[in-house]
């Protein structure tokens, strides 16, 4: 068992919901109010290399949080997870023990609308204020596909009549593209 | 082909970095050649400067002389050459790169994202072609196009092309 | 692959292109049916097709009337096209090919999409079945 695991397990022991083995490092799946000592009981134990820290949609299971720690020999390392629900993304800060995951933080803040609590500079990295939204969110649509016509749409059989669906391209949902 | 190549500039934006010539030997109509010296300060935003690198340090010799050869004058410089993703946050400061270049600096456009946006024409942070932030003069397509073909694009510059 | 494939030097420290290089797209309009399978799996939307259905009648050879696809335009974007290949791959009749071409730059971006008779032009330059496969 790693000792990364061992450590984490130790630290925050109720609050961790799974320990899932992979191709990798293992995954431990922590509560989200244990972010912050889970990270900290790793670091304490040897994990000071932070690889990064990013998020991805669950959609009704909310959004999960994932860093990648590892020692500095590469000896060890593990992957900690959480989920935070869909209403309330919100998560502890980790920039006070690793400076080198204030970038990671700015840019999931800016993809998922994840919020870092403590961490007082979540500027967007490469999107405008205005855009509004969090681009790597599920239910965000990428506008140029919609009004794009699709040179795939086209079939050479043209209209033979029969009332046919218009084939959406990939990325545009159904409901979205020409109305009527 | 290029019958050299001297250190390209590589600048990180805003300083136009060594600008060593870049000769290029160019079939005239009436049958002969002529070569042409070309400054050239390569604004290499993401991977298509990879090949900006490439093309500029072709001469084994000319590595060794052109890193000691650093000159930056502005004056001197012939073309622009844009390579690589240009975010829609980085256009202003392309802009304000190619205002302070002598007035009518050709551009070339090197590379699909520089182009049109190329395999990030549907993001929501990309700027579609350079082309909508500085006037562009010749278009190399390629992901990333080849050394050789950025060599075919400075050919039909204004000024070069015959 | 052996060392009589490393690519050859050229003087000015480059390497001589190999055949299998991914230059330019080129069709073979013969092998196309207008199936419009590249044009709808290519990812940057960039192939441009367009064609109708002729019947032809019934003869003695053909019992029944068919129908075919007749190809109007084909044309490739080069502006947007990121050379994935997966046109080339995903076509069932083997009517797209790559060629070494890297040579067409253009002052205009319309200079970069290709129409059908300089897509065909390429092929020139294509290596063979036989070359692609040494």
């Amino acid at each position: 068992m790693s000792a990364l695991v061992e450590a984490v397990q130790a630290a925050v022991g109720g609050h961790v919901l799974a320990v899932v083995p992979g191709f990798g490092p293992v995954t431990v799946d922590v509560a989200p109010e244990a972010w912050h000592p889970a990270v900290a009981a790793a670091a304490a134990a040897g994990a000071t290399y932070a690889d990064f820290l990013t998020a991805y949609d669950e959609l009704g299971l909310g959004f999960a949080v994932v860093a990648h720690l590892s020692t500095r020999d590469a000896s060890d390392h593990l992957l900690l997870r959480t989920r935070v629900p869909r209403d309330r993304p919100e998560v502890a800060t980790v920039v006070d023990l690793h400076r080198g995951l204030a970038w990671h933080e700015r840019a999931t803040h800016e993809m998922f609308g994840i919020g870092f609590v403590g961490n007082d500079d979540l500027t967007p990295l490469r999107t405008q204020p205005a855009l509004g939204a969090h681009p790597l969110r599920k239910d965000f649509v990428l506008a140029a596909r919609v009004a794009r016509p699709w040179p795939g749409e086209k079939d050479p059989a043209g209209d033979t009549g029969r009332a046919r669906r218009r084939t959406l391209p990939p990325g545009v949902p159904e409901g979205w593209g020409e109305q009527a | 082909m290029a019958d050299g190549g001297v250190l390209l500039g590589l600048p990180g934006l805003g300083v136009p970095g060594p600008a060593a010539p870049m000769r290029l030997t160019v079939a005239l109509a009436d049958g002969g050649a002529a070569t042409v010296a070309l400054h050239v300060a390569g604004a290499g935003l993401a991977c298509c400067s990879v090949e900006l690198v490439a093309a500029a340090l072709r001469r084994p010799e000319a590595r060794a002389a052109g890193l000691a050869e650093a000159g930056t004058e502005t004056d001197a410089v012939d073309v622009l050459v844009v390579s690589g993703t240009c975010t829609d946050v980085l256009a202003p400061a392309l802009a304000a790169l190619h205002a302070s270049l002598p007035a009518g600096t050709p551009v070339l456009s090197f590379g699909a994202c520089a182009s049109s946006g190329g395999p990030y024409w549907d993001s929501y942070s990309v700027t579609k072609g350079v082309d909508q932030v500085v006037p562009v003069d010749v278009y190399v397509p390629g992901c990333p196009p080849r050394p050789e073909a950025l060599v075919d694009g400075l050919r039909r510059l204004p000024g070069v092309a015959r | 692959m052996s060392d009589a494939q490393e690519p050859a030097a050229t003087d000015d420290g480059g390497y001589a292109v190999p055949a299998r290089s991914r230059g330019v797209i080129t069709l073979v309009e013969e092998n196309c049916t207008v199936c419009m399978l590249c044009a709808r799996e290519c990812p940057d939307w960039c192939i441009h097709i367009e064609g109708h259905t002729e019947t032809l009648p019934a003869d003695e050879v053909h019992r029944r009337p068919r129908t075919e696809n007749v190809l109007d335009r084909f044309a490739i974007d080069f502006s947007l096209c990121l050379y994935c290949g997966i046109c080339i791959e995903v076509c069932p009749f083997d009517a797209l090919h790559w060629s070494p071409e890297h040579e067409y730059a253009g002052t205009s971006l319309t200079d970069l999409t290709h129409e059908r008779e300089r897509l065909a032009a390429w092929e020139a330059t294509a290596p063979t079945e036989a070359q692609r496969d040494a």
